[in-house]
Formats: C-alpha cells, structure tokens, sequence
C-alpha cells in the first residue's frame, strides 16, 4: 500500500467513529443516570440523575468532536 | 431473520443435538451449539490450519507461502509501529494481529452461502470490544501507575468534578461504538444478502451486496484493529 493510500484509510478509519461515538456516549449517559436512579434509589431521585447524566454525555459526545477538531496531525 | 442454509448447523441437527431456531439457546448445550459459536469454531479452525498447510518449512530464501505472509505479517508490524511505536507494537502485536485475522475471516465467510459470520451476532463482537477495553485501562495501569488516573482529570484542577464523568463515560462509549459499528455493518449485510437471495436469486440480484460486502469486511476489520491501535497508544502516553 502506498503512502498517502495508508493515511486514507487512517482517516477513514477516525472519522467513520464520529457520529457513532457522538450517539453512544448520549445513550451511556441516559444509561448511567437510569441505573442510578431507578436501580441504586429505586425511583426517589426519579427524573434527576438521568437529567444530569443526560447532560454528562452531551458534554461528554461534544468534547470528543472538539478533541478531533484539536488534532495535530491533520 | 433466520439464514436459508447453514450447514454446520444442519448437520448437527442431523446428530441430534439441539440446535436453538433463535440467535441464542435456552440450555447450555443449545448455547455451544448455536450457530455463531460453531461458526467461529470453524474460523479458528480455519486460521489454525492454513498457515500451517501453506507454510510449510520455515527457509531463508522463503517459498511461495511464506513470502504471502511475512508480506501480511511484516505489513501489519510496520503499520502498527508507526501509529504506536516500537515498543507497544512488540508488545500488542499478537493480540491485535489475532483480532484482524479473526474479524477479517469472520466477516469473510458470511459472503459464502451456507456459512454466516460470527461477527454478525453482538455477543461476539461485544467480547472482542471488552478484550480491548480491558487492556486499554491494564497498559494504561501499568505504564503510569496510580498516575494514569491523571488521564481522566482534564487540564484544569478545579473543573475535575465536572471533567470526571465526561471522561469516564467518554471511554465507556468506546464499548458502544466499537462493538455496535462491527456488529451492525455485518449483521446489516447478512440481512441484506438474505432478503435479496429470496426474493431473486435466480437473477443474481445480491452480487453487488457481495462486491460491497468485500469492501465493508476488509474495512471493518481494518477500523476494529485501527481504533484498538489508537487506544492503546492513547493508555500509553502521558496525559495532556
């Protein structure tokens, strides 16, 4: 494989996960919060710790967009 | 939905053994023989024995076999020393060389009918993202030590409350993405070669799935071993 033929697969291989990493850490985030809502305080913080957690992933999906965006080699 | 001919299945159904009609038995006989399990079975199988048959002897001046894969062997080393340097790449190099052979024939010999792909069930690529993830955090431990909790902190000390559940389900989402992206591409293909076979196979309707089939494989397993790469290599170097 040539040279810049390895670095398109490279890239391919990083930008294919954006979206899909954007997605997965929104759901791990509502995931988390639920657990602990409904498994850990069995329903008395009801909507709060999903609320919160919710807002983790968001945050969490965004900074993995901004970290790629701070990339040096590209 | 059900494939129209696996025919490892079948001939254990022909022994009597209980083979489960969903993707997962109920027993734990009808688990071993469920389908991605037999399957992969047969691709462990199959990675054991023909690079011992088209080996041979291990020359100095190498034959035509051995030529095939030092080009395959060597191509991957240097690929993965460029990306996390010499040393991590001596010492990752047969687990992720394991993986790319196993997802690449798993994803292969879903094209052939009567076979399907392990890699098409989410159990099996779920324990291959777990694998990864777990020696993520053991070389990330054993390079920095009780230092290596630095990696989750962020830059800024009074923003950790706020930086530490980011990180930690940042990296829990690398369990989802892997695993669900290899699962989905494959199961997406299977499904798809399926459906077009019964509704007109006569009239070759799935051959251009199975060209884009070839392509997703091989890109699959390239991005699954790619992405291992840069975590190991992320658990390696010092935190930012």
């Amino acid at each position: 494989m040539s040279e810049s033929r390895k670095e398109l697969m490279r890239l391919l291989g990083d930008f294919s996960t954006i979206g899909i990493a954007l997605a997965a850490s929104i759901f791990i985030g509502i995931g988390v919060g639920y657990f602990l809502d409904h498994k850990v305080f069995e329903g008395k913080t009801a909507p709060w710790f999903t609320l919160i957690f919710l807002g983790f992933g968001i945050a969490a999906g965004f900074k993995n967009l901004y970290m790629l965006t701070k990339r040096k080699d590209l | 939905m059900e494939h129209p001919i696996l025919f490892i299945s079948f001939i254990l159904e022909k022994l009597g053994l209980p083979i489960p009609h969903g993707p997962v038995g109920d027993t734990l006989l009808a688990k071993i023989v469920s389908p991605h399990l037999t399957y992969t079975w047969l691709v462990m199988a199959f990675l054991i024995i023909v690079p011992k048959l088209t080996m041979g002897k291990m020359e100095m001046i190498p034959g035509k076999g051995q030529n095939f894969w030092e080009m395959i062997i060597g191509g991957l080393e240097g690929f993965m020393a460029e990306n996390m340097g010499e040393e991590g790449a001596r010492m990752m190099f047969p687990m992720l060389t394991t993986f790319a052979f196993y997802i690449l024939t798993a994803n292969m010999i879903g094209l052939m009918p009567g076979f399907m792909s392990p890699t098409s069930n989410i159990n099996i690529t779920l324990g291959c993202t777990l694998i990864v993830f777990t020696t993520t955090h053991i070389l990330g431990l054993k390079f920095h030590g009780v230092k290596y909790i630095k990696h989750f902190m962020g830059p800024i000390p009074w923003l950790i409350p706020l930086m530490f559940p980011i990180e930690v389900i940042s990296h829990l989402a690398r369990i989802l993405s892997l695993s669900i992206r290899l699962f989905g591409n494959i199961m997406a293909k299977e499904t798809l070669l399926g459906i077009l076979f019964l509704l007109a196979g006569a009239f070759f309707a799935p051959l251009p799935i199975l060209f884009l089939g070839v392509f997703v494989s091989i890109v699959q397993a390239l991005v699954f071993v790619l992405l291992s790469i840069l975590y190991f290599s992320g658990s390696m170097e010092h935190a930012h």
